[in-house]
């Protein structure tokens, strides 16, 4: 039965990309990455920079003066909500700004982009069409699940539980889940009682101090409107691994709802947003972890490497492109680098390589092109120096978000305020090392603060860091 | 994490106790120092440049010698023969001999600047050259110090060049923000050359049109070696020229032989200058007429010698776009005239050139 559903699966992708094709597609560019990754703003950034033509220098068509404008356009999915761009960019320029808060719901947009080719054999104006969807970062985390059978599943997460850097943590879910017979006969009440307590852990384990990343199923953390339903109702057991279990037993009703879940939320979800992706920029929220500890970057490390398996990815050709897009540019992005100073921009960079390796060294034994970058898609600080006891620290300047602390100080969210942040080592292994998990600034030596955005105007420009870096990569051959 | 780092810290700006750039605070422990927005060119830039280590020959230190020695004897050939100029006029008359002193001091005057402009001449020359070479080596490490002191060396380069003034400002307003080395030397070389490429493209065009031109044209063979023997270093002149060096006598002959060697080098025929193309336009029009396809071969050559003085002349390597093809900057040799479409926007200064390339040649370098 999998294969033939399997089959199915796989027909109705193809069939998506063929109509696709035929109606004329846009290129669509997959924004991934896990929830406060930034993804929102990056998209608003980027749609921003290029409707108002901000500073684009490293972008080549931008900077040879081709792109004679950008539009936004009706999207092609009509059942899917337009990505609230104005919204979004109102909350960041309104009086008390602030970022865009957490996306709740998948949304989509597509901009257009007129441009002049560089390329003498056509010399006439042409137009690229950027389709790009916005979802919920926990929602990603359902891609792990799509190969797992629930057994698998739940073994992986209960040894994870168990695991020394969560234990703590999961110290009144673990209780709760010893009560939990799999063989005693199927209870509504007792689902419900262990679906909100495992909802409760993974709730927990997502804060910011502790910034863990593989937490699925999304949907428990971002339930959008299916809060409630049979398809949510359920945790891990602990089976004892003889079989199936019995027909009507906890256990069962447990695996049946689990493989609703895969079926009715997390197929047509991968099916309809991410099979079919052109270039994909990977957003990676490296300095949360770094706050939190090595455990929350190993953590960071398995989701990553998880999620990106369920993608297709490696270099396309032209019979590939009509039934199996393939992703043949995959980006990297280190973001809030305005969070740090730039000569430390590197060092960054060289993390991120590390946690993503094992996900970039797949897509390079297929085809696709790698790299890595770091990027501030709004970049809210600015950068000095702090002199003190003979001594000099790279810093940046920003209004801290309120409530933000360190090193005794608790900050306002009014005034300016400049930090350094930590030394990032030399070698980027060295902050995976050890274990530990929402450890203070004194164990892991960093303390990166979030900031507010900056003051913008309305009808201005955000100002970024490598956007436009970013933007060669992904887009630069689809603009000659 | 038992190394000893430095531990995070964070200071308000609004706390009295520290000093905030301008504010004194003589007491103060913490000071704070916003960081300059544009502190470009580096002041480092002119000093940074590394003299690759050109070795010579034993050969070709001899023959140094002997040309120092050649020269030091004709010098005082020149020299003994005024003198005795002048003597002999002043037994004649105080008058001429007078005259023929002055005269004598004035050639001695624009010799001394005629050298002086030389010796700068050939200095900017060598300068361009390490400069390429750096550009090279700095782009493939991907180095945002280095790329920021040679981005601001080519932007000196150009200075006294009223029509790079947009490049010049954009090229410093990328260095003074966060790019990476890379990066930042594309787009200079994007900013600052790729106006003047077009225009050397165009000055490649319309001389190898000319030089098969005039070989369709002319009676006697000898009469068009000549004529694309005066195009060849015409183009190689101007060339040098475009990209921002002033080439006088010596250091014009320095340019010749750096083409000479790039030549040698990437081989008579380049691979991938299509080869086969040339041979067939080669083929039909001599089948037409033999000095046709002797013009198109003439034309071809020229072409080649423009686009080795365009890689030799130019203060950058070709980073962000692939150097031009034969095919690119003469496709009317290669396609014949009828199908000769206006190959996109960059062949606009091409056109102009070829209006102008017949007559007034020499006030092409004043046209922006």
């Amino acid at each position: 039965m999998p294969l033939l559903r399997d089959l199915i699966f796989e027909a109705e992708i193809a069939a998506r990309a063929l109509g696709d094709a035929l109606t004329g597609r846009g290129l669509r560019l997959g924004v991934t990455g896990l929830s406060r990754s930034g993804k929102t703003v990056f998209i608003t950034a980027l749609i921003n920079n290029l409707l108002r033509r901000g500073r684009l220098p490293v972008l080549e068509a931008a900077a040879e003066g081709r792109i004679a404008g950008a539009r936004l356009e009706p999207q092609p999915d009509d059942s899917v909500p337009r990505f609230a761009f104005e919204d979004h960019w109102a909350s960041l320029t309104a009086p008390n700004r602030a970022w865009p808060e957490s996306t709740r719901r998948i949304s989509e947009v597509r901009l257009a982009v007129d441009f002049e080719s560089a390329k003498s054999w056509t010399s006439r104006r042409s137009e690229l069409t950027l389709d790009i969807v916005d979802y919920p970062g926990e929602w990603l985390l359902d891609l792990l699940l799509l190969d797992k059978s629930y057994e698998q599943w739940s073994r992986e997460t209960m040894l994870a539980t168990e695991s020394a850097d969560r234990a703590r943590l999961a110290a009144e879910w673990l209780r709760l889940a010893g009560g939990l017979d799999p063989n005693a006969a199927a209870d509504e009440s007792v689902a419900r009682v262990a679906a909100k307590g495992f909802t409760e852990y993974l709730k927990q384990a997502k804060a910011d101090a502790y910034a863990l990343s593989t937490l699925p199923p999304g949907r428990f953390l971002m339930p959008g409107d299916l809060e409630g339903s049979p398809a949510l109702t359920f945790a891990p057991l602990r089976l004892n691994g003889e079989g199936a279990p019995r027909p009507g037993s906890l256990g069962a009703m447990m695996e049946r709802r689990f493989e609703a879940y895969k079926t009715h939320v997390v197929k047509p979800f991968f099916r309809d947003h991410f099979s079919r992706i052109d270039r994909q920029i990977v957003l990676v929220d490296a300095l949360s972890a770094l706050n939190s500890g090595p455990a929350a970057l190993r953590d960071l490390e398995t989701a990553l490497t998880e999620v990106l398996r369920a993608f297709r990815v490696g270099e396309t050709s032209a019979l590939a492109a009509l039934f199996r897009p393939r992703a043949d540019r995959i980006l990297f992005a280190a973001t809030k680098a305005d969070h740090l100073h730039h000569a430390s921009h590197d060092r960054l960079e060289n993390v991120v390589r590390l946690i993503t390796e094992r996900a970039a060294q797949r897509a390079k034994t297929l085809g696709a092109t790698i790299d890595v970058v770091a990027i501030a898609a709004v970049r809210s600080t600015r950068e000095a120096e702090i002199r003190q006891a003979g001594a000099t620290y790279d810093a940046v300047i920003g209004v801290p978000e309120k409530g933000e602390t360190l090193d005794g100080q608790t900050f306002d969210g009014e005034t300016e305020v400049a930090t350094f942040p930590g030394q990032l080592p030399d070698n980027a292994a060295d902050v995976v090392r050890g274990a530990g998990l929402a450890l203070s600034e004194h164990e892991t030596g960093f303390r990166f603060l979030k900031f507010r955005p900056p003051r913008l105007a309305v009808d201005g420009v955000a100002p970024h860091i490598r956007l436009d870096r970013a933007l060669q990569f992904l887009l630069g051959d689809k603009l000659l | 994490m038992t190394d000893p780092r430095p531990r995070p810290r964070a200071f308000r700006l609004d706390d009295e106790r520290i000093a905030v750039d301008g504010r004194a605070n003589v007491a103060a422990q913490v000071r704070i120092v916003s960081a300059p927005e544009a502190e470009f060119p580096p002041v480092a830039a002119y000093a940074t440049v590394k003299r690759s280590a050109a070795k010579r020959s034993v050969l070709s230190r001899f023959a140094a010698i002997a040309a120092a020695g050649l020269a030091g004897l004709m010098s005082l050939s020149v020299w003994l023969w005024v003198d005795r100029l002048v003597r002999s006029l002043f037994e004649e008359s105080t008058v001429l001999g007078t005259i023929a002193l002055a005269f004598a001091a004035l050639a001695g005057v624009g010799i001394l600047g005629l050298g002086w402009k030389e010796v700068a001449a050939i200095l900017r020359q060598e300068k361009i050259a390490e400069l390429q070479e750096e550009i090279k080596e700095a782009f493939s490490a991907d180095d945002r110090a280095r790329a920021r002191a040679l981005a601001g060396q080519l932007n000196g380069l150009f200075s006294e060049r009223p029509e790079t003034a947009q490049a010049r400002r954009e090229v410093s307003e990328a260095a003074a923000s966060i790019v990476d080395g890379a990066d930042l030397l594309k787009l200079a070389e994007r900013a600052l050359l790729s106006p003047l490429d077009a225009r050397v493209r165009g000055e490649i065009a319309s001389a190898a049109k000319r030089a098969s031109m005039a070989t369709a044209l002319t009676p006697r063979a000898a009469l068009d070696v000549l004529f694309v023997g005066a195009q060849i270093v015409y183009l190689t002149r101007r060339i040098s020229q475009i990209y921002g060096g002033r080439p006088g006598l010596f250091g014009f002959v320095r340019v010749l032989r750096a083409v000479a060697t790039h030549l040698a080098v990437t081989g008579g025929i380049a691979a991938g200058d299509g080869v086969v193309q040339q041979l067939v336009g080669h083929g039909l029009a001599s089948r037409i007429s033999a000095r046709l396809g002797e013009g198109v071969v003439n034309g071809l050559l020229t072409a080649r010698v423009g686009l080795a003085a365009m890689a030799a002349c130019r203060p950058s390597p070709f980073l962000a776009r692939p150097q031009p093809t034969l095919v690119e900057v003469a496709p009317s040799l290669l396609r014949g005239r009828k199908d000769r479409q206006p190959a996109g926007p960059e062949e606009g200064p091409s056109k102009a050139a070829d209006q102008n390339g017949d007559g007034g040649d020499s006030d092409l370098d004043r046209r922006t």
